[in-house]
Protein backbone atom coordinates (compact mmCIF):
# COMPACT_ATOMS: atom_id res chain seq x y z
CA UNK A 1 0.00 0.00 0.00
CA UNK A 2 1.28 3.34 -1.02
CA UNK A 3 0.53 6.85 0.18
CA UNK A 4 0.58 9.61 -2.56
CA UNK A 5 0.23 12.69 -1.52
CA UNK A 6 -1.28 15.42 -3.18
CA UNK A 7 1.89 17.11 -5.05
CA UNK A 8 2.80 20.26 -3.38
CA UNK A 9 -0.38 20.72 -2.43
CA UNK A 10 -1.63 21.98 1.01
CA UNK A 11 -1.15 18.53 3.02
CA UNK A 12 2.58 19.18 2.25
CA UNK A 13 2.74 23.25 3.05
CA UNK A 14 0.30 25.18 4.52
CA UNK A 15 0.85 27.97 2.96
CA UNK A 16 -2.71 28.16 1.16
CA UNK A 17 -1.44 29.19 -1.98
CA UNK A 18 -2.39 27.73 -5.37
CA UNK A 19 -3.28 24.22 -5.47
CA UNK A 20 -3.51 23.24 -8.86
CA UNK A 21 -1.16 20.08 -8.97
CA UNK A 22 -4.55 18.10 -6.93
CA UNK A 23 -6.92 19.90 -9.12
CA UNK A 24 -7.62 17.01 -10.71
CA UNK A 25 -8.52 15.50 -7.91
CA UNK A 26 -10.54 18.14 -6.15
CA UNK A 27 -12.36 19.03 -9.21
CA UNK A 28 -15.54 17.06 -8.97
CA UNK A 29 -15.89 19.21 -5.00
CA UNK A 30 -15.32 21.98 -6.80
CA UNK A 31 -18.13 21.48 -9.07
CA UNK A 32 -20.50 19.49 -7.45
CA UNK A 33 -20.38 20.02 -3.98
CA UNK A 34 -20.33 23.62 -2.28
CA UNK A 35 -23.06 26.47 -1.35
CA UNK A 36 -25.56 26.34 -3.90
CA UNK A 37 -27.62 29.57 -3.75
CA UNK A 38 -30.96 28.92 -5.74
CA UNK A 39 -31.34 32.48 -6.43
CA UNK A 40 -27.90 32.43 -8.42
CA UNK A 41 -27.85 31.54 -11.85
CA UNK A 42 -25.48 28.32 -12.93
CA UNK A 43 -23.02 29.02 -15.83
CA UNK A 44 -23.06 25.51 -17.84
CA UNK A 45 -20.02 23.60 -16.72
CA UNK A 46 -20.60 20.76 -19.02
CA UNK A 47 -17.20 21.40 -21.34
CA UNK A 48 -15.31 20.69 -17.96
CA UNK A 49 -17.17 18.04 -16.61
CA UNK A 50 -17.19 16.14 -19.41
CA UNK A 51 -13.42 15.63 -18.48
CA UNK A 52 -14.88 13.43 -15.49
CA UNK A 53 -17.55 11.80 -16.69
CA UNK A 54 -15.25 10.52 -19.53
CA UNK A 55 -13.00 8.94 -16.96
CA UNK A 56 -16.03 7.23 -15.43
CA UNK A 57 -16.09 3.38 -16.60
CA UNK A 58 -19.04 1.54 -16.83
CA UNK A 59 -18.22 -1.54 -14.64
CA UNK A 60 -21.00 -3.90 -15.65
CA UNK A 61 -20.96 -3.66 -19.36
CA UNK A 62 -20.00 -6.92 -21.94
CA UNK A 63 -16.78 -4.87 -23.24
CA UNK A 64 -15.71 -4.62 -19.33
CA UNK A 65 -16.20 -7.94 -18.76
CA UNK A 66 -14.12 -9.00 -21.78
CA UNK A 67 -11.33 -6.72 -20.88
CA UNK A 68 -11.31 -8.49 -17.49
CA UNK A 69 -11.18 -11.89 -18.78
CA UNK A 70 -8.29 -10.87 -21.27
CA UNK A 71 -6.38 -9.26 -18.12
CA UNK A 72 -6.96 -12.44 -16.35
CA UNK A 73 -5.62 -14.25 -19.16
CA UNK A 74 -3.09 -12.21 -19.29
CA UNK A 75 -1.38 -13.02 -15.74
CA UNK A 76 1.20 -15.83 -14.79
CA UNK A 77 -0.59 -17.42 -12.50
CA UNK A 78 2.03 -19.99 -11.58
CA UNK A 79 4.92 -16.81 -11.03
CA UNK A 80 3.98 -14.78 -7.46
CA UNK A 81 2.97 -11.18 -8.14
CA UNK A 82 7.16 -10.46 -7.63
CA UNK A 83 8.56 -13.90 -8.94
CA UNK A 84 10.93 -13.32 -12.21
CA UNK A 85 9.08 -12.93 -14.95
CA UNK A 86 8.52 -15.68 -18.15
CA UNK A 87 9.31 -14.83 -21.10
CA UNK A 88 5.09 -14.75 -21.80
CA UNK A 89 4.98 -12.33 -18.65
CA UNK A 90 7.15 -10.22 -20.18
CA UNK A 91 5.00 -9.77 -23.44
CA UNK A 92 2.41 -9.94 -21.00
CA UNK A 93 3.38 -6.94 -18.77
CA UNK A 94 4.57 -4.95 -22.09
CA UNK A 95 0.86 -5.60 -23.52
CA UNK A 96 -0.64 -4.01 -20.21
CA UNK A 97 2.69 -1.19 -20.40
CA UNK A 98 3.24 1.68 -21.81
CA UNK A 99 1.46 4.80 -20.82
CA UNK A 100 -1.19 3.58 -19.01
CA UNK A 101 0.79 1.74 -16.35
CA UNK A 102 0.34 -1.98 -15.89
CA UNK A 103 -2.13 -1.62 -12.76
CA UNK A 104 -4.67 0.20 -14.49
CA UNK A 105 -5.34 -1.91 -17.89
CA UNK A 106 -8.52 -3.51 -17.73
CA UNK A 107 -10.32 -0.52 -16.77
CA UNK A 108 -8.47 2.07 -18.99
CA UNK A 109 -9.26 -0.25 -21.96
CA UNK A 110 -12.80 -0.21 -21.34
CA UNK A 111 -13.01 2.90 -23.41
CA UNK A 112 -10.65 1.23 -25.60
CA UNK A 113 -13.13 -1.80 -25.96
CA UNK A 114 -15.95 0.23 -26.71
CA UNK A 115 -13.97 1.83 -29.88
CA UNK A 116 -13.11 -1.86 -31.21
CA UNK A 117 -16.69 -3.12 -30.39
CA UNK A 118 -17.94 -0.23 -32.67
CA UNK A 119 -15.61 -0.94 -35.18
CA UNK A 120 -15.64 -3.83 -35.85
CA UNK A 121 -15.42 -7.67 -34.90
CA UNK A 122 -13.21 -8.62 -32.40
CA UNK A 123 -11.91 -11.77 -32.54
CA UNK A 124 -10.47 -11.66 -36.47
CA UNK A 125 -9.17 -8.30 -36.24
CA UNK A 126 -7.77 -8.83 -32.87
CA UNK A 127 -4.38 -10.21 -33.51
CA UNK A 128 -3.52 -7.37 -36.44
CA UNK A 129 -5.20 -4.70 -33.38
CA UNK A 130 -2.67 -6.44 -30.84
CA UNK A 131 0.35 -5.61 -32.84
CA UNK A 132 -0.77 -2.32 -33.95
CA UNK A 133 -1.43 -1.40 -30.57
CA UNK A 134 1.29 -2.55 -28.59
CA UNK A 135 4.94 -2.40 -30.76
CA UNK A 136 5.23 0.71 -29.37
CA UNK A 137 5.47 0.24 -25.82
CA UNK A 138 7.21 -2.80 -27.01
CA UNK A 139 10.11 -0.49 -28.34
CA UNK A 140 10.04 1.93 -25.29
CA UNK A 141 10.67 -1.04 -23.24
CA UNK A 142 14.13 -1.77 -25.01
CA UNK A 143 15.42 1.15 -25.15
CA UNK A 144 15.20 1.34 -21.22
CA UNK A 145 17.05 -1.85 -20.63
CA UNK A 146 14.49 -4.83 -20.61
CA UNK A 147 16.40 -7.02 -22.77
CA UNK A 148 18.46 -8.00 -20.18
CA UNK A 149 15.03 -9.21 -18.03
CA UNK A 150 13.88 -10.71 -21.99
CA UNK A 151 16.67 -12.67 -22.65
CA UNK A 152 17.04 -14.31 -19.22
CA UNK A 153 13.83 -15.13 -19.25
CA UNK A 154 14.28 -16.53 -22.78
CA UNK A 155 16.90 -18.67 -21.75
CA UNK A 156 15.17 -20.21 -18.76
CA UNK A 157 12.78 -20.84 -21.25
CA UNK A 158 15.24 -22.53 -23.27
CA UNK A 159 16.63 -24.79 -20.54
CA UNK A 160 13.08 -25.75 -19.78
CA UNK A 161 12.27 -27.39 -23.12
CA UNK A 162 15.06 -28.84 -23.96
CA UNK A 163 17.88 -28.04 -21.92
CA UNK A 164 19.53 -26.46 -25.16
CA UNK A 165 21.84 -24.34 -22.77
CA UNK A 166 22.01 -20.55 -22.73
CA UNK A 167 22.66 -18.80 -26.19
CA UNK A 168 26.76 -17.60 -26.04
CA UNK A 169 25.11 -14.08 -27.09
CA UNK A 170 22.46 -12.24 -26.02
CA UNK A 171 20.39 -11.69 -29.48
CA UNK A 172 19.69 -8.42 -30.51
CA UNK A 173 15.93 -9.01 -29.53
CA UNK A 174 14.18 -9.05 -33.01
CA UNK A 175 10.80 -8.03 -32.05
CA UNK A 176 8.34 -10.90 -33.45
CA UNK A 177 4.95 -9.41 -33.51
CA UNK A 178 2.64 -11.92 -31.88
CA UNK A 179 -0.29 -12.14 -29.57
CA UNK A 180 0.59 -12.57 -26.00
CA UNK A 181 -2.50 -15.39 -25.53
CA UNK A 182 -0.42 -18.13 -27.61
CA UNK A 183 2.01 -20.23 -26.48
CA UNK A 184 5.44 -18.87 -27.50
CA UNK A 185 6.46 -20.93 -30.75
CA UNK A 186 10.37 -20.58 -30.93
CA UNK A 187 11.93 -19.21 -34.35
CA UNK A 188 15.49 -19.34 -33.57
CA UNK A 189 16.97 -22.91 -34.85
CA UNK B 1 -22.02 42.57 -16.36
CA UNK B 2 -22.89 39.29 -13.83
CA UNK B 3 -21.05 38.30 -11.05
CA UNK B 4 -19.35 35.54 -10.37
CA UNK B 5 -19.31 34.56 -6.58
CA UNK B 6 -16.86 32.61 -4.49
CA UNK B 7 -17.81 32.45 -1.12
CA UNK B 8 -19.60 33.55 2.23
CA UNK B 9 -18.02 34.50 5.22
CA UNK B 10 -18.63 36.36 8.33
CA UNK B 11 -17.75 40.05 8.79
CA UNK B 12 -14.99 39.50 11.07
CA UNK B 13 -12.99 37.37 7.74
CA UNK B 14 -9.93 39.83 6.47
CA UNK B 15 -10.99 38.81 3.11
CA UNK B 16 -7.42 39.50 1.31
CA UNK B 17 -7.72 38.80 -1.64
CA UNK B 18 -6.92 41.87 -3.53
CA UNK B 19 -4.49 40.60 -5.44
CA UNK B 20 -5.67 38.01 -6.74
CA UNK B 21 -7.83 37.40 -10.10
CA UNK B 22 -11.05 36.07 -10.59
CA UNK B 23 -12.61 33.55 -13.67
CA UNK B 24 -12.83 34.13 -17.12
CA UNK B 25 -8.94 34.68 -17.67
CA UNK B 26 -9.17 38.53 -18.39
CA UNK B 27 -7.76 39.72 -14.76
CA UNK B 28 -10.46 40.93 -13.23
CA UNK B 29 -9.76 41.79 -9.87
CA UNK B 30 -11.31 39.66 -6.93
CA UNK B 31 -13.99 42.30 -4.62
CA UNK B 32 -15.14 41.64 -1.20
CA UNK B 33 -19.00 43.07 -0.31
CA UNK B 34 -20.75 43.74 2.54
CA UNK B 35 -24.13 42.01 2.62
CA UNK B 36 -25.87 42.38 6.39
CA UNK B 37 -23.51 40.77 8.97
CA UNK B 38 -21.55 38.52 6.19
CA UNK B 39 -19.18 39.01 3.46
CA UNK B 40 -19.33 37.97 -0.21
CA UNK B 41 -16.83 37.70 -2.51
CA UNK B 42 -17.27 37.77 -6.22
CA UNK B 43 -15.44 39.31 -9.13
CA UNK B 44 -17.29 40.71 -12.67
CA UNK B 45 -17.71 38.15 -14.91
CA UNK B 46 -19.20 37.95 -18.60
CA UNK B 47 -22.70 37.25 -18.85
CA UNK B 48 -21.94 33.89 -21.22
CA UNK B 49 -18.85 32.89 -19.62
CA UNK B 50 -18.23 29.87 -20.75
CA UNK B 51 -16.07 28.58 -17.84
CA UNK B 52 -12.89 26.36 -18.35
CA UNK B 53 -10.25 24.51 -16.02
CA UNK B 54 -8.27 27.35 -15.31
CA UNK B 55 -11.46 29.05 -13.90
CA UNK B 56 -11.93 26.27 -11.86
CA UNK B 57 -8.31 26.76 -10.99
CA UNK B 58 -9.02 31.07 -9.97
CA UNK B 59 -11.79 29.74 -7.95
CA UNK B 60 -10.29 27.44 -5.74
CA UNK B 61 -7.14 29.88 -5.49
CA UNK B 62 -9.92 32.19 -3.89
CA UNK B 63 -11.05 29.93 -1.53
CA UNK B 64 -7.28 28.44 -0.44
CA UNK B 65 -6.96 32.32 0.34
CA UNK B 66 -9.81 32.94 2.48
CA UNK B 67 -9.30 29.51 4.13
CA UNK B 68 -5.76 30.71 5.64
CA UNK B 69 -7.39 33.48 7.60
CA UNK B 70 -10.91 31.44 8.28
CA UNK B 71 -13.31 29.14 6.74
CA UNK B 72 -15.67 30.54 4.42
CA UNK B 73 -18.26 28.84 3.55
CA UNK B 74 -17.18 27.56 -0.15
CA UNK B 75 -20.03 28.50 -3.27
CA UNK B 76 -20.29 25.54 -5.92
CA UNK B 77 -18.40 26.82 -8.76
CA UNK B 78 -20.25 28.49 -11.04
CA UNK B 79 -22.44 30.60 -9.71
CA UNK B 80 -23.42 33.55 -10.91
CA UNK B 81 -25.78 37.03 -10.04
CA UNK B 82 -26.92 39.72 -11.84
CA UNK B 83 -24.92 42.33 -9.79
CA UNK B 84 -23.87 43.56 -6.30
CA UNK B 85 -27.16 44.66 -5.37
CA UNK B 86 -28.51 41.44 -5.96
CA UNK B 87 -25.76 38.87 -4.38
CA UNK B 88 -26.22 41.19 -1.09
CA UNK B 89 -29.77 40.95 -1.55
CA UNK B 90 -30.19 37.35 -1.54
CA UNK B 91 -26.96 36.65 1.12
CA UNK B 92 -28.63 38.87 3.28
CA UNK B 93 -32.03 37.12 3.15
CA UNK B 94 -30.33 33.67 3.94
CA UNK B 95 -28.26 35.34 6.27
CA UNK B 96 -29.34 32.83 9.31
CA UNK B 97 -28.65 29.61 7.02
CA UNK B 98 -25.15 31.21 6.15
CA UNK B 99 -24.38 31.88 9.91
CA UNK B 100 -25.37 28.16 10.98
CA UNK B 101 -23.46 26.82 8.32
CA UNK B 102 -20.68 29.25 9.27
CA UNK B 103 -20.62 27.82 12.70
CA UNK B 104 -20.82 24.33 11.74
CA UNK B 105 -17.39 24.21 9.40
CA UNK B 106 -15.90 26.87 12.48
CA UNK B 107 -12.18 26.14 12.38
CA UNK B 108 -12.48 23.07 10.32
CA UNK B 109 -11.33 21.77 6.96
CA UNK B 110 -11.72 18.98 4.31
CA UNK B 111 -9.77 16.22 3.93
CA UNK B 112 -10.66 14.57 0.77
CA UNK B 113 -9.37 10.90 0.66
CA UNK B 114 -9.40 8.44 -2.50
CA UNK B 115 -8.40 4.73 -2.79
CA UNK B 116 -7.45 2.67 -5.53
CA UNK B 117 -6.12 -0.78 -5.67
CA UNK B 118 -3.66 -1.82 -8.39
CA UNK B 119 -5.80 -4.35 -10.80
CA UNK B 120 -3.32 -7.08 -11.46
CA UNK B 121 -2.66 -7.72 -7.49
CA UNK B 122 -6.79 -7.64 -7.21
CA UNK B 123 -6.89 -10.14 -10.25
CA UNK B 124 -4.44 -12.39 -8.43
CA UNK B 125 -6.69 -12.58 -5.61
CA UNK B 126 -9.89 -13.23 -7.16
CA UNK B 127 -8.23 -15.59 -9.07
CA UNK B 128 -6.46 -16.94 -6.10
CA UNK B 129 -9.70 -17.50 -4.12
CA UNK B 130 -12.18 -18.55 -6.72
CA UNK B 131 -11.96 -21.90 -7.98
CA UNK B 132 -14.75 -21.23 -10.56
CA UNK B 133 -12.63 -18.39 -12.35
CA UNK B 134 -9.42 -20.55 -12.00
CA UNK B 135 -11.13 -22.53 -13.79
CA UNK B 136 -12.58 -20.40 -16.54
CA UNK B 137 -9.53 -18.66 -17.13
CA UNK B 138 -7.58 -22.11 -17.43
CA UNK B 139 -9.91 -23.67 -20.04
CA UNK B 140 -9.50 -20.18 -21.84
CA UNK B 141 -5.94 -20.25 -21.55
CA UNK B 142 -6.46 -23.79 -22.87
CA UNK B 143 -7.63 -22.58 -26.23
CA UNK B 144 -11.39 -23.17 -25.67
CA UNK B 145 -13.32 -21.63 -28.23
CA UNK B 146 -16.60 -20.82 -26.52
CA UNK B 147 -17.28 -17.35 -26.49
CA UNK B 148 -19.16 -17.19 -23.48
CA UNK B 149 -16.39 -18.30 -21.21
CA UNK B 150 -14.59 -15.10 -21.54
CA UNK B 151 -17.87 -13.25 -20.62
CA UNK B 152 -19.01 -15.71 -17.79
CA UNK B 153 -14.75 -14.93 -16.28
CA UNK B 154 -15.54 -11.53 -16.74
CA UNK B 155 -18.81 -10.85 -15.26
CA UNK B 156 -17.53 -12.76 -12.18
CA UNK B 157 -14.64 -11.40 -11.89
CA UNK B 158 -16.16 -7.84 -12.30
CA UNK B 159 -18.52 -8.80 -9.44
CA UNK B 160 -15.80 -10.17 -7.27
CA UNK B 161 -13.81 -6.41 -8.12
CA UNK B 162 -17.01 -4.77 -6.46
CA UNK B 163 -17.39 -7.12 -3.90
CA UNK B 164 -14.17 -6.17 -2.94
CA UNK B 165 -14.03 -2.76 -3.61
CA UNK B 166 -16.49 -2.39 -1.16
CA UNK B 167 -15.57 -3.90 1.64
CA UNK B 168 -12.12 -2.33 1.31
CA UNK B 169 -13.88 0.89 0.89
CA UNK B 170 -15.82 -0.01 4.27
CA UNK B 171 -12.60 -0.55 6.08
CA UNK B 172 -11.18 2.56 4.71
CA UNK B 173 -14.01 4.65 6.20
CA UNK B 174 -14.41 2.76 9.67
CA UNK B 175 -10.67 3.29 10.48
CA UNK B 176 -10.88 7.21 9.37
CA UNK B 177 -13.80 8.34 10.28
CA UNK B 178 -13.90 8.22 13.89
CA UNK B 179 -10.77 11.19 13.78
CA UNK B 180 -13.57 13.39 11.70
CA UNK B 181 -15.87 15.76 13.08
CA UNK B 182 -18.31 14.72 10.64
CA UNK B 183 -17.88 13.08 6.69
CA UNK B 184 -19.55 12.65 3.59
CA UNK B 185 -19.09 9.39 1.10
CA UNK B 186 -19.04 10.81 -2.59
CA UNK B 187 -19.55 8.45 -5.47
CA UNK B 188 -15.92 7.38 -6.76
CA UNK B 189 -14.66 8.62 -10.13
CA UNK B 190 -12.84 6.63 -12.39
CA UNK B 191 -10.77 3.78 -11.10
CA UNK B 192 -11.04 4.22 -7.49
CA UNK B 193 -13.04 2.51 -5.40
CA UNK B 194 -13.17 4.82 -2.12
CA UNK B 195 -14.16 8.74 -2.59
CA UNK B 196 -14.55 10.42 1.39
CA UNK B 197 -14.86 13.47 2.54
CA UNK B 198 -13.55 14.18 6.46
CA UNK B 199 -14.24 16.97 8.23
CA UNK B 200 -11.37 17.86 10.36
CA UNK B 201 -10.56 20.90 13.04
CA UNK B 202 -8.01 22.55 10.68
CA UNK B 203 -4.98 22.75 12.81
CA UNK B 204 -5.85 19.22 13.52
CA UNK B 205 -5.54 17.22 10.61
CA UNK B 206 -2.04 15.47 12.10
CA UNK B 207 -4.13 12.10 13.41
CA UNK B 208 -5.61 11.89 9.87
CA UNK B 209 -2.44 11.93 8.11
CA UNK B 210 -0.88 9.92 10.67
CA UNK B 211 -3.58 7.20 10.54
CA UNK B 212 -3.51 7.43 6.53
CA UNK B 213 0.54 7.22 6.54
CA UNK B 214 -0.38 3.90 9.00
CA UNK B 215 -2.66 2.86 6.27
CA UNK B 216 -0.64 3.52 4.01
CA UNK B 217 1.88 1.50 5.20
CA UNK B 218 0.05 -1.80 5.56
CA UNK B 219 -0.44 -4.67 3.68
CA UNK B 220 0.76 -5.39 0.38
CA UNK B 221 -2.61 -5.74 -0.93
CA UNK B 222 -1.79 -3.26 -3.93
CA UNK B 223 -4.29 -0.31 -2.14
CA UNK B 224 -3.16 3.17 -2.91
CA UNK B 225 -4.67 6.21 -1.03
CA UNK B 226 -4.37 10.08 -1.63
CA UNK B 227 -5.62 12.48 0.37
CA UNK B 228 -6.15 16.19 -0.28
CA UNK B 229 -6.41 19.18 2.42
CA UNK B 230 -6.86 21.22 4.46
CA UNK B 231 -9.29 22.37 1.73
CA UNK B 232 -12.17 25.13 2.07
CA UNK B 233 -15.33 22.33 3.16
CA UNK B 234 -17.18 22.20 -0.16
CA UNK B 235 -18.82 18.75 0.85
CA UNK B 236 -20.00 20.13 4.56
CA UNK B 237 -22.32 23.41 3.71
CA UNK B 238 -25.77 23.18 2.38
Amino acid sequence: MTMVPQGAGPVAGRSGGGNTSSLYDVLELILDRGLVIDAFVRVSVVGIELLKIDARIVVASVDTYLRFAEACNRLDLEAGPNAPATLPDVVGKTLEGGSKGKAKGALSGALEAVTQSLTGGRDEDEEEADEDEYEEPAEEDEAEGDEAEEDEAEAEAEEAEDDEGPEPEPEPAPRRRRSSRRPVQRERG
Amino acid sequence: MAVHVYAVTLRDHPCRVEDLTGVGGDGTPVRVLAAGGLKAVVSDCAEDLRPKRRDVAAHQAVLERLMADGTPLPVRFGYTAAGDDSVREVVTAQADVHLAALARVRDCAEYNVKAWREQDLLLREILDESPRARRLNREILAGASDPRLPLELGQLVAAEVQFRHTRASGELIQALVPLARAHVVHPPVGEDFLNLSLLVPRDDGGPLLAEHARLARDGGAGVHTRVAGPLPPYSFVP
